[in-house]
C-alpha cells in the first residue's frame, strides 16, 4: 500500500471569536479525487489554507508526502507540490500562456530569458493534458475554461502531487465541465491527488472517489461515495433531512404586468422576447454565456439596446438608464454582489438608502435622516439581516448577510417587476432558502418577478413559467408542470448552425 | 429589532473618518506647542491671523479636490484654473470692466472646464489623471494669453471694494480684531460644501459612485453626472481661490496657483480623504490644510530653508498617507473576524431553529 500523499490529523483552528475548525481529520491517497463538502463557513477553505500555508494551524499535524510538515508557507507548500486552483483564477490576463506557466520560475540564462524553452516546455504539458492551446496566447484572451486550463497547466508544470480544485465548474459549460473532467481523470491515472471542492453534488458522480464532509468546523464523515447517497451527503452538510427543498407556494395568476418585445442589444441579446404577468415567477435558463445577464441589463437600461420596445402595465416605456428603470417600479438584483451590488465602504444603512434616495429627500433633495433609519432598520428586521446595527459597514458582513442588504435596497420601494439575477450564488442553504421565501412573498404580493439562475433544480422549484435562452436568443418556454431537465437542456443547447 | 440611539458621543466617534481627524487635530496641537517654542512669535495674535489667511487658499482648492478624491477620481488643474481665474479677472478689471461683472465673467471658464473635466473622465473614460493633465495644461495656457503672455498692471482705484470683501477686509469689535474676509470665504465655502456633502443626495451619490462605480449605476445613480458635479465643484472652489490671490496681490500673475493641486491633494488625504474614493469628510479636509499652513509658517519663522520646508511637507504627507494605510489594514483584519463571528452566529441561529 502506498503512503497517503496527504494526512491531517486533529487539525484546530481559531480566528478571534470563532472556532473555524475542531479536530478535523483528512486524508488524499495518490490517483484519487476527493471532495470536501459543507455549506459556506463549513471550514473547507480554512483547511485547505492550512495544507497551502496560507494560515498556521492552531494544532493537529500535517504530513506530505509522509513527511511531517511543520511550518508551511505559500511557497514552501508549493515547492512540495501543493497547488491550488482558485475560484478566481490567478493569471497575469496581459502575458502569453508560457510567461503565466513560468511566471516567478523563469528559465534564465546569464540574464536572458530562455523563451524557446520555455515555451516549448509549456507546449509538452499542454500536450500531455490534451489541452489544444497555443503557448503564445495572451491569457486575457482565452475564454475562462481555457484560463483554468492554464491554471492547471500551471500547476503541472511545476509537478504539483497535489491539486485543490475550489469550485472549478462555477463558471463553465456543461460541455467545458466534460473536458475538466477529462482532465481530471487523466491527472488521477497519473498517479494525482486532487482535493476538489464544489457545491454542485450532482457532479460528484462523475469523477469523485471519496468525500469528506465538514459541518460548522467539525469532521462529520469520510466515505467512499459508493457508500453513499446525495440525499445522505445533504443530510450530513446541513445536519437534517431537506424534504422540502424547494417552498413553492401557488397563488392566482394576474394580468400581464411587464412586456419585452423583439428586444436586441449587442452579440448576447437577440430579438428576445418574454412577458410576466402579476404574481408569477419566471425562471431563464440557460448555460453560461446564454445572454441571460445580458438581457436583464438591457431591460435595467445598464446596457444600450438597438431594439425593441419594453410595456409596463399596457403602456411602452422608455428605459435608458437604470434610474428610468427604478422610477417605474422595475428593479434588479444584480449577479455579482461585490462588484454590482454592494458599495462595501459604505455601511449598511447608506447601502439601503441608495436607490431609495428619491423617496427619502422629497423635493428638497435633502436626505431625510430619520427615514433613513427607519428604512434601514426595517429591512433589517423584514430580511434578518446579521449585524450589530445599521451603521455596520458593508464589508464586515458575510456573503448571505450581503445578499440580503442587496435584496434590502429593493424592498423598501414599490416595485412592480423584480429581477432577481443568480440571487443564490455562493451563499449558503439556509440563506437559499430565505431567498426563495422572500420571492414567494413578493409574488404573493402580486409583483411579477424574473429569475435568472444556473441551478436547473432550484429554477425547477421556484418558477411558474420557465424560459430558455440560447446564444442571445430565447429558444423556448414551458409551463412548470410541463418542465424537465431534459426538456430545459434541450432547448439551451439548441445553437444555430454557423455559416 | 427595536432601534437603539448611542449618546451624542458615541455618535460623533462612529462617524466614519472621525478617528483619523481626531488624531490630526492632536498633531495640530503638537506641531503649534513645537513651533511655539521655536519661535514665541509663532503664537502670537498677529501670527495667528496670518496663520489663519494662509490657510484659507489650502482649504478652498482642498474641498474641491476632496469632492474629486471621493468620487475616486483625481483633479490635476486646480492649479491651472486658479491661475486663470486670477489672470482672467485682473485682464478684465485692468481693462475697465466693474468688477462685480468681471468676478461673475471669472467663474463662466472655470465653470466650464469642470464640466469638461468631468465629462472627459465619466464620459469619455480617459482615465482622470491623463483628463485633467491636459486641462491643467490648457488652463495655463489660457492665463497666459488672455494678457498677451504678460502679467496685468495693478488692477487700481476702483476695485479696492473688491479686494476689501475677497481678502483685506476685516471688522472689529469690541477691540477685538477678526479675521481677515479670506478666512470666512474659506469657512463659508466649507459650511456650504460641507453640508451638501453629508447631507443630500448628491453628496450620497459622489461617496457611492467612489465606493462603486458599478453598483451605483445599477442602483440608478446618475455616473456622469455625479462626477461632472464633483469637477465642477472643484473648478469652482480653484476659481474662488484665484480671485482670492488677484484680490491679495492687487494684480493677476500668469503663474499663481502653481502646484495647488497637490497642495490640495496633500490637504485632503492629511486629513483622511482616501484616494481610493469613497471615504473622508471635510472636516479632515480642515485639519489636513491646517496641518499644511502651520507647517509652511511654522518653519518660515524657525527660518527654516524653503528646500528643507518643501522635504520635511513632503514626508509628512507621505506619513499620513502611510499611518491611514496601517490603521485601515487593521481595521480591515477587525473586519474579517466579524464576518467570520457574524457567520458563526448565523449558522448556531440557523441550527437551533
Amino acid at each position: 500500500m502506498t503512503a497517503n500523499l496527504v494526512e491531517m490529523r486533529g487539525i484546530t483552528k481559531s480566528f478571534p471569536g470563532v472556532r473555524a475548525l475542531q479536530e478535523v481529520d483528512f486524508s488524499l491517497r495518490p490517483g484519487e479525487v476527493h471532495a470536501l463538502l459543507g455549506e459556506n463557513g463549513a471550514g473547507k477553505s480554512t483547511l485547505v489554507k492550512i495544507l497551502s500555508g496560507v494560515f498556521a494551524k492552531d494544532g493537529g499535524t500535517v504530513r506530505l508526502f509522509g513527511q511531517i510538515a511543520e511550518h508551511l508557507t505559500p511557497l514552501r507548500a508549493q515547492e512540495l507540490g501543493v497547488a491550488i486552483i482558485h475560484q478566481e483564477l490567478n493569471l497575469c490576463q496581459h502575458l502569453t500562456v508560457t510567461e503565466n506557466i513560468f511566471l516567478g520560475r523563469e528559465i534564465v540564462r546569464n540574464g536572458r530569458l530562455c523563451r524557446r524553452e520555455m515555451t516549448q516546455a509549456a507546449r509538452e504539458v499542454l500536450g500531455r493534458l490534451n489541452i489544444a492551446l497555443d503557448p503564445d496566447t495572451i491569457v486575457g484572451n482565452l475564454a475562462i475554461s481555457k484560463q483554468q486550463m492554464v491554471e492547471i497547466a500551471k500547476a503541472l508544470a511545476t509537478d504539483a502531487k497535489v491539486l485543490i480544485m475550489d469550485e472549478p465548474t462555477s463558471a463553465l459549460t456543461a460541455k467545458e465541465i466534460d473536458d475538466l473532467f477529462i482532465i481530471i481523470h487523466r491527472l488521477r491515472k497519473e498517479g494525482r491527488g486532487i482535493i476538489y471542492i464544489s457545491h454542485r453534488l450532482d457532479e460528484l458522480q462523475h469523477i469523485v472517489d471519496r468525500v469528506t464532509i465538514l459541518r460548522d468546523g467539525e469532521f462529520i464523515t469520510c466515505t467512499n461515495l459508493a457508500d453513499t447517497t446525495l440525499p445522505e451527503i445533504i443530510a450530513n452538510m446541513v445536519g437534517r433531512e431537506i424534504n422540502e427543498k424547494f417552498p413553492r407556494v401557488t397563488c392566482k395568476v394576474g394580468k400581464t404586468v411587464f412586456e419585452v418585445k423583439r428586444l436586441n442589444a449587442g452579440r448576447l441579446v437577440r430579438n428576445v422576447s418574454l412577458s410576466l404577468r402579476e404574481g408569477e415567477i419566471v425562471g431563464i435558463a440557460g448555460l453560461m454565456g446564454a445572454g441571460r445577464t445580458e438581457t436583464m441589463r438591457a431591460i435595467f437600461g445598464v446596457d444600450a439596446t438597438s431594439s425593441g420596445e419594453i410595456w409596463l402595465d399596457g403602456s411602452k416605456i422608455d428605459i435608458r438608464h437604470p434610474e428610468d428603470a427604478i422610477k417605474r417600479g422595475v428593479v434588479l438584483v444584480p449577479e455579482d454582489r461585490k462588484r454590482d451590488g454592494l458599495c462595501t465602504r459604505l455601511v449598511i444603512r447608506e447601502n439601503i438608502a441608495l436607490p431609495n434616495l428619491d423617496i427619502l429627500c422629497g423635493p428638497t433633495s435633502f436626505v431625510r435622516r430619520d427615514q433613513e433609519r427607519k428604512m434601514a432598520n426595517k429591512a433589517m428586521e423584514d430580511l434578518r439581516i446579521k449585524a450589530p446595527h445599521i451603521d455596520v459597514d458593508a464589508a464586515s458582513l458575510s456573503g448571505g448577510n450581503q445578499q440580503k442588504v442587496v435584496l434590502g435596497k429593493w424592498l423598501a420601494r414599490q416595485a412592480r417587476v423584480v429581477i432577481f439575477d443568480e440571487p443564490t450564488r455562493g451563499i449558503d442553504v439556509a440563506a437559499k432558502v430565505e431567498i426563495y421565501n422572500l420571492m414567494n412573498d413578493l409574488k404573493q404580493r402580486g409583483i411579477a418577478i424574473l429569475f435568472v439562475s444556473s441551478e436547473m433544480p432550484e429554477i425547477l422549484g421556484i418558477s411558474d413559467r420557465i424560459i430558455v435562452m440560447c446564444d442571445g436568443r430565447v429558444t423556448g418556454e414551458m409551463p412548470i408542470e410541463d418542465a424537465t431537465q431534459e426538456k430545459i437542456m434541450e432547448l439551451a443547447t439548441q445553437f444555430e448552425v454557423k455559416q | 429589532m427595536a432601534e437603539t440611539r448611542p449618546n451624542i458621543v458615541k455618535r460623533v466617534f462612529a462617524i466614519r473618518g472621525m478617528g483619523q481627524v481626531i488624531t490630526v487635530f492632536f498633531g495640530i496641537i503638537v506641531l503649534g506647542s513645537i513651533f511655539g517654542l521655536l519661535n514665541p512669535n509663532f503664537l502670537s495674535d498677529r501670527n495667528m491671523h496670518n496663520l489663519l489667511r494662509q490657510i484659507a487658499p489650502f482649504l478652498i482648492v482642498g474641498i474641491g479636490q476632496s469632492y474629486v478624491l471621493i468620487t475616486g477620481n483625481i483633479d490635476l488643474s486646480i492649479g491651472s484654473v486658479l491661475g486663470m481665474s486670477c489672470m482672467i479677472s485682473a485682464t478684465l478689471m485692468t481693462r475697465g470692466v466693474n468688477p462685480w461683472l468681471a468676478v461673475l465673467l471669472t467663474f463662466i471658464p472655470a465653470v466650464v472646464t469642470g464640466i469638461i473635466n468631468g465629462l472627459l473622465v465619466a464620459r469619455v473614460k480617459l482615465p482622470p489623471f491623463i483628463a485633467t493633465l491636459g486641462t491643467m495644461t490648457i488652463a495655463r495656457g489660457i492665463a497666459q494669453v488672455v494678457n498677451g503672455n504678460r502679467n496685468t498692471d495693478a488692477i487700481g482705484q476702483g476695485a479696492q471694494l473688491f479686494r476689501d470683501v475677497f481678502y483685506y477686509g476685516r471688522f472689529n469689535l469690541f477691540g477685538v480684531n477678526f479675521p481677515y474676509n479670506t478666512v470666512w470665504i474659506a469657512l463659508g465655502l466649507w459650511l456650504v460644501f460641507n453640508f451638501l456633502l453629508s447631507r443630500t443626495r448628491t453628496g450620497r451619490h459622489i461617496y457611492a459612485v467612489g465606493s462603486n462605480r458599478e453598483a451605483a449605476q445599477l442602483s440608478g445613480v446618475n455616473v456622469t453626472k455625479t462626477v461632472v458635479k464633483a469637477y465642477t465643484v472643484s473648478a469652482f472652489c480653484a476659481c474662488v481661490a484665484g480671485l482670492i490671490q488677484c484680490a491679495q496681490g492687487g494684480l493677476g500673475t500668469m503663474d499663481s496657483g502653481t502646484t495647488f493641486e497637490l497642495f490640495a491633494v496633500a490637504a485632503s488625504v492629511i486629513g483622511g480623504v482616501s484616494t481610493l474614493g469613497g471615504q473622508g469628510i471635510l472636516l479632515g479636509t480642515i485639519m489636513g490644510a491646517c496641518v499644511w499652513g502651520i507647517m509652511q509658517n511654522g518653519l518660515s519663522l524657525a527660518n527654516v530653508f524653503v528646500a528643507y520646508r518643501n522635504i520635511s511637507v513632503g514626508i509628512i504627507v507621505i506619513i499620513s498617507v502611510w499611518a491611514d494605510i496601517i490603521v485601515r489594514d487593521g481595521r480591515s483584519r477587525r473586519l474579517r473576524a466579524q464576518a467570520e463571528q457574524a457567520a458563526a452566529s448565523l449558522r448556531e441561529t440557523t441550527t437551533t431553529n
